[in-house]
């Protein structure tokens, strides 16, 4: 049986025992996207690295397109390269959870990303360097951006912040960062995929096995990554790597079930790092490499009607499920927003923080099945999107990134609410 | 005449009160049996609840939807409670037919023999009964949550109506192991179930057909709308 790959590295480079960068690239279905980033991942490593120890490691999880083929041609001899096949080490789908699909849209990523680990480890790397093949924007800057906070500065994990959109990424803004934030006291944007750098210190630290229960790591491998490093305590960095332009592909993850695997990853980790995040109060930023981005694109004008229309049916429809969730003054004011005409709509922030405390103590609690929780707060979720369309509709993006910042300090602000209740619930 | 009448008298008297000694035992076994379940119920419920409270059964109950669902039947006590007094009741109904059985009256022969014999199927019913109520509990609550967030307007009735077929569904289960009117049972659910499931598939086709295909449409081409944003 395979172990992550790690056999396969063996085989094909047995000459490779120790290196100073591993250079993981996962792929499935790439063909078209992989040549461009593989070359500016070559000549990355050339200019930056050129006197490094460097494998090149493609882990594709089954492309029918020739990608791996595509990537040994395109490597060609200026690095050693292994072909990794990561789902050949006897895993197999989860027959108890059909159709699920991380909301990467990627299948196998996971199992590419733990691939990695695993050859970090065993190849005592110093840095590992991770790319998304899917991403068409990688300049050669991003491997120097990536790999050089880990080589030279100490750092243990490098993740990626992207000029965005203004109302791009409104999951992360809205919750998932500013929950990382106020409970591990670290300003981290938790944005997702492109490109990742990591420290084999870490990487043999994700390997550990009970970091791998639950759906957390299975199905939200990147929030999981960077909510691990954090609460571990590891030297987090940001990496500024411009704008990700991405082949963006349909993929059968709905928001809702997106909405699980991103908050569900940051609840379930809020139970095993209960004593880390209860003493934190504050935040502080993260050491940053790359060039300052600049203020987000304009993107077109967001309709709130479909949103707001999902939060008031939620309010109709699933209010007894809320009544079991909510405490009863969060769900008097989530109440009273119903009334509200869809012009004036606005879901406070206060409100807002309180409602996704909530939810995280009923997940704690287990009062309802945990993925019905987690999906029944999409409605609300909804909602706050809107109230933000709303409250920023005539300015621009720096008034967005204004808000999100309020929400944050607010998320910090009222910590104590979400302490007192998760003891004394 | 009268010595006739005396010795049948006497021979009455004699077979009575023989019959009496007789059946005394048997009376004092079903009385001691009745006793004795009264007093094993009560530690056997006694016993029980402890272990579910324990095991903060009613916490799980609670989220399992166990108690909301038993609560709309007009159940107002909480399952742990509920399940002792129904432990409570097979224990005494137990010593109580044993009871019965050493009276030994034909009327009641084998009676006990004839309620064990029962007895797994009643446990099966049961627990097919609890599982019934859960799953329809569960079934329910995902597909409202789901049709809430696929924003479909009787998401309520969805739910309802999905609780409901699992709910007639366990009801078929119930009556089927318990033998009642068994072939009655197969029937009516197949025709009830295949009814349904008819009138849908011809209500789909003929008045939703449009409908459905734009939904479809939807889904799988999952075209851009101007409120579409990327979350993560």
């Amino acid at each position: 049986m395979q172990r992550g790959g790690w056999e396969q590295v063996q085989e094909q480079c047995p000459e490779v025992h120790k290196v100073d960068l591993l250079v993981g690239l996962p792929t499935f279905n790439h063909a078209s996207t992989v040549e461009s980033v593989m070359n500016a991942i070559l000549s990355g490593a050339k200019a930056s690295f050129a006197h490094a120890s460097i494998l090149v490691t493609n882990a594709d999880v089954g492309s029918q397109d020739g990608t791996p083929e595509i990537v040994k041609r395109t490597v060609g001899s200026l690095f050693p390269l292994a072909l990794v096949n990561p789902l050949t080490e006897g895993m197999s789908a989860n027959p108890f959870a059909p159709n699920r699909l991380s909301y990467s849209g990627m299948p196998g990523r996971e199992e590419a990303f733990r691939s990695f680990f695993t050859i970090a480890e065993r190849l005592q790397a110093k840095a590992c360097v991770v790319i998304d093949a899917a991403v068409r924007s990688v300049t050669p800057e991003w491997m120097d951006l990536l790999a050089q906070p880990v080589l030279e500065k100490d750092a243990d994990y490098v993740a990626p912040v992207f000029r965005r959109q203004r109302y791009e990424g409104t999951l992360t803004n809205n919750l998932v960062a500013p929950l990382t934030r106020a409970l591990y006291g670290k300003r981290v944007a938790c944005q997702t995929g492109g490109g990742y750098g990591f420290s084999g210190r870490l990487a043999s630290l994700y390997l550990q096995k009970d970091f791998w229960e639950g759906d957390a790591a299975r199905f939200g491998i990147d929030s999981w990554m960077t909510t691990v490093a954090v609460a571990e305590g590891f030297q987090v960095w940001q990496a500024l790597l411009g704008t990700k332009i991405q082949d963006v592909r349909g993929t059968t993850v709905d928001v809702s079930m997106m909405l699980a695997q991103a908050v569900g990853a940051s609840y379930h980790y809020m139970e095993r790092y209960q004593d880390v995040w209860e003493k934190h109060a504050g935040s502080s930023p993260v050491p940053e490499v790359g060039r300052p981005i600049e203020a987000g694109i304009e993107s077109a004008a967001i309709k709130v009607e479909r949103m707001v229309k999902g939060f008031r049916q939620g309010l109709r429809d699933l209010l007894p499920i809320w009544e079991i969730i909510l405490a009863p003054e969060t769900l008097s004011g989530v109440l009273t927003l119903g009334l509200r005409d869809e012009e004036d709509f606005r879901f406070p922030l206060p409100l807002w923080v309180q409602t996704v405390y909530d939810f995280a103590v009923a997940y704690h609690e287990k009062v309802i099945h945990r993925e019905h929780l987690l999906k029944s707060l999409t409605p609300l979720y909804l909602g706050r999107t809107a109230s933000l369309v709303l409250e920023t509709i005539d300015g621009g993006s720096d008034e967005v990134q204004h808000t999100i910042e309020q929400g944050c300090r607010t998320f910090e602000a009222m910590k104590p609410y979400l302490v007192e209740r998760w003891r004394f619930q | 005449m009268s010595e006739m009448w005396q010795e049948a008298m006497v021979e009455a008297f004699r077979e009575m009160t023989r019959r009496g000694v007789l059946f005394l035992p048997k009376l004092m076994a079903l009385a001691t049996f009745l006793l004795l379940g009264l007093v094993v119920g009560w530690l056997v419920k006694l016993l029980l609840m402890r272990i579910l409270k324990a095991v903060r059964f009613d916490v799980l109950s609670e989220r399992m939807g166990l108690t909301p669902a038993l609560g709309k039947t007009g159940m107002k006590q909480r399952v742990p409670h509920l399940i002792g007094r129904l432990s409570f009741w097979v224990v005494f109904l137990f010593f109580a037919f044993m009871g019965v059985d050493a009276l030994d009256l034909p009327a009641t022969a084998n009676l006990m023999s004839t309620m064990l014999g029962f007895l797994p199927h009643v446990v099966a019913a049961i627990f097919v009964a609890l599982l019934g109520v859960l799953l329809a509990n569960f079934s329910s609550e995902a597909v409202l949550i789901a049709a809430v967030n696929a924003q479909i307007q009787g998401a309520r009735l969805i739910a309802n109506m999905v609780r409901w077929a699992v709910v007639i569904f366990t009801v078929a289960m119930v009556l089927t192991q318990l033998g009642i009117a068994k072939e009655i049972v197969v029937a009516a659910f197949s025709i009830i179930f295949g009814g349904i499931v008819l009138a849908m598939a011809i209500a789909l086709g003929l008045g939703g057909r449009t409908i459905a295909k734009e939904a479809l449409e939807q889904r799988l081409r999952r075209e851009k709308t101007d409120d579409e944003l990327t979350h993560i």
